[in-house]
Formats: structure tokens, C-alpha cells, sequence
């Protein structure tokens, strides 16, 4: 079968791309030999798939992970919290901030609890006791990663556990930076940070 | 690899928070860089990219393997830029191919120095979604034309016709820049 010029011009990016049958291959090469405004767009074509093969990108990457893995705890906790009953909760959110609330206060530190019905142990693993890091943070729920990342970078810390399955993160400063200054940055992000407890190991 | 990504995704669909970070780990830049190039705006695709893979662990139970697990992956974060774009009310910019400049012209002037990566940007940052789209998944990913057309939910046909309007309008676009450039 012999297709058309046209017909054959619409499928040069697959030429290029190099996912044509053999076949249509040879056909199109066949092409290009009597056609020099063909060839010449193929070449452009070949120059513009290699320039975006190249390009350089930088991605969410372990961070993006990170919030990845917070998020589908945050999903996975929900329905578990409903067969435990350890108490009527209305929302996922909701209850992502009660069950905060007591992994903060498992850490002997001030917390505030909006029920007498909060959850207590079955069904939560608290971040572990013996985990690295001089801070425990919970991130307010749909915080864009880009403020995440802005406001840890500018007040020099880093995560190095987490997100456990409450959301928990522990975070350390960085080398030469300052543990009081760094808290002080997290607490001032009211719309950010949900808690800030200096971890206890 | 692909028997692997398939096993991948029916852990997923069991529960298995490893098995989704493998697949993250997997897919994590391709669709990215796919979602940068249909956005321009490198933190909503950040955004984007955590929704695509929130819907994976949400909906993997249900994937049947009829279609490969990139296609199928890619085509979760077609429709997400679609809602983006929705949201945005985000005009299309171009589509149709301007009756001036010379393919020709474009494809001899030099293009092939390596310093018109700015003007690629450019000049795809002009492009409609359906020809970015297009652009995107043949020329980062080299997908076949079935591929991209089980991605958009189209036929090949029109896979075929976007590719080859995007291609006119891109080389029209590097053609102008290249030109302004020279008499500049």
C-alpha cells in the first residue's frame, strides 16, 4: 500500500521519535530522499526532540515523596479510625488535628485537645521516641509543597524523619544554623505549621 | 518493567505504601516534566504531580492492565492539567497555523544551535494544551501515536493532525525569534 505524501508528512514525528514499523520507516526514508523541505523539517524536528531530551529539570523528588507518603497516611488513618470507634470524628481533617494534638501531648509537651473523646493509642503509631531530629512538626493539610520547602530552607533546617503516621516530621537545623531562631521561624508560620515541640529522644 | 509497574500497581491497589513509593520513584520525573511542559508554572505542577499520584493509591484496585501502566499513569495527568487549566480559565494562546513564514527558512537558519533553548521554551509556551500535549508525550516520552491517543482519549488521526499543526506552528515561532534575533 502506498500512501500520499501528506499522509505520510503527518507521521514525521514519529519517524523522528523512532516509533514507526520498520516498514513505514523505509517508506518515509524513501521520502525524504526526493523531498528536501521534508528532510529539512525532520532534521528541525530530530534538533527540537533533542533540545527537550536535554533539558534539565528539577523535581518535587524526595520531598514530593515525603508529602506523598503524609497524604496517604492521612487516607489510610481515616477509615481505620472508624472500625476502632474510638470516637465520632466529622471530618478527615478534623480528625488529623485531634490525632496530632495526642501524639504531641505523647510527647510531654502542651497540647490542647477540642474533645474529651480524643483518640489515644489503637489504631496511631506515634513518631518513634528514639528517632533522630531536635524538632517534631505537623504541617497545616493541603500546605503547597513550594511553602513547605521555602520556610524550612529559610529557617536552615531540614527534615530527617518523617512524615510518620500522624504526619510527623522530625527536622534538624542545619550546620551553623540556630535550634531557637529556627523555632521561633516555624512558630511565626501560623498558617503553615500546626505544632512545633522540641522532640525528646 | 513494564509485568513490574503492572505488579506495582496491583500492590498499590492492596494497600502497599512501598509499592506506590516505587512507582513514584518510577514516574516521578517523566510526568512531571510532562505537567511542567503543559503548565509553565513548576509549583502547581509539583501540586499536580502529588494529585496524580494520590488518585494512583486511590484508584490502582480498580486498574484492569488493559492499558499499559504509563499510559495509563500519563493519562491521569492529562485530565489533571485539563482541570487546571478549567480552573485557570486558561485561553488557548494559538492554534492556528499563521499564513506567513517559511518552514524551510526555520529548519536552515541556525536553528540547531544549541543556545535556541530559550526560544524552544518560548515558542512552546505559545502552543495550544492539545499541541503541547501532543509535543510533550512524542518528543520527551517517544511514545507511539496509540500511546498518545489512548492518553488525549482521541483518535490517532487527530493525535497525528495536532502533531503536525504544532509542528507548523513551531517552526514558524522559531523562525520569527531567530529572524528578530539576526536583525536585532
Amino acid at each position: 500500500m502506498t500512501r500520499s505524501r501528506d499522509e505520510m508528512e503527518l507521521d514525521l514525528a514519529f519517524l523522528v521519535n523512532g516509533t514507526l514499523s520498520e516498514a513505514e520507516m523505509a517508506e518515509m526514508e524513501a521520502l525524504l530522499a526526493e523531498d528536501d523541505l521534508l528532510a529539512a523539517e525532520r532534521d528541525a524536528l530530530a534538533t527540537i526532540r533533542a533540545e527537550m531530551q536535554a533539558e534539565e529539570i528539577r523535581t518535587p523528588g524526595e520531598f514530593g515523596l515525603a508529602r506523598l507518603m503524609r497524604d496517604v497516611n492521612r487516607d489510610a488513618a481515616a477509615p481505620a479510625a472508624a472500625e476502632t470507634k474510638v470516637v465520632a470524628l466529622r471530618s478527615r481533617t478534623w480528625m488529623w488535628q485531634a490525632a496530632a494534638a495526642v501524639a504531641v501531648l505523647a510527647l510531654a509537651v502542651q497540647a490542647y485537645l477540642p474533645t474529651t473523646g480524643a483518640p489515644q493509642g489503637e489504631g496511631y503509631v506515634l513518631a518513634g521516641a528514639s528517632a533522630p531530629g531536635a524538632l517534631v512538626v505537623s504541617f497545616a493539610p493541603d500546605t503547597p509543597e513550594l511553602q513547605i520547602r521555602d520556610l524550612l530552607v529559610g529557617a536552615e533546617l531540614e527534615i530527617v524523619s518523617g512524615p510518620s503516621a500522624l504526619g510527623l516530621y522530625r527536622l534538624d537545623v542545619l550546620d551553623g544554623g540556630d535550634l531557637d531562631t529556627a523555632t521561633a521561624a516555624l512558630r511565626a508560620a501560623r498558617t503553615i505549621v500546626e505544632s512545633v515541640e522540641n522532640a525528646e529522644n | 518493567m513494564t509485568e513490574n509497574h503492572h505488579f506495582l500497581v496491583q500492590q498499590v491497589g492492596k494497600g502497599d505504601k512501598q509499592a506506590l513509593a516505587a512507582l513514584y520513584r518510577a514516574y516521578e520525573r517523566p510526568v512531571y516534566k510532562f505537567i511542567v511542559s503543559r503548565l509553565n508554572d513548576p509549583h502547581e505542577a509539583a501540586d499536580i504531580l502529588h494529585e496524580v499520584f494520590m488518585d494512583i493509591w486511590r484508584v490502582a484496585a480498580s486498574f484492569e492492565g488493559r492499558s499499559q501502566v504509563r499510559t495509563w499513569i500519563f493519562g491521569i495527568a492529562y485530565r489533571k492539567v485539563i482541570d487546571a487549566h478549567r480552573k485557570r480559565s486558561r485561553v488557548t494562546v494559538t492554534d492556528e497555523v499563521p499564513e506567513t513564514g517559511d518552514v524551510a527558512e526555520a529548519a536552515d537558519a541556525g536553528y540547531a544551535a544549541k543556545q535556541e533553548a530559550e526560544h524552544l521554551r518560548f515558542c512552546m509556551g505559545t502552543l495550544s494544551d492539545d499541541h503541547r500535549s501532543a509535543i510533550s508525550l512524542a518528543f520527551y516520552e517517544d511514545m507511539t501515536c496509540a500511546e498518545i491517543a489512548e492518553i488525549a482519549g482521541v483518535p490517532e488521526g487527530t493525535i497525528k493532525s495536532r502533531l503536525h499543526h504544532a509542528k507548523k506552528l513551531l517552526l514558524h515561532c522559531l523562525s520569527g525569534r531567530i529572524r528578530g534575533r539576526a536583525v536585532a
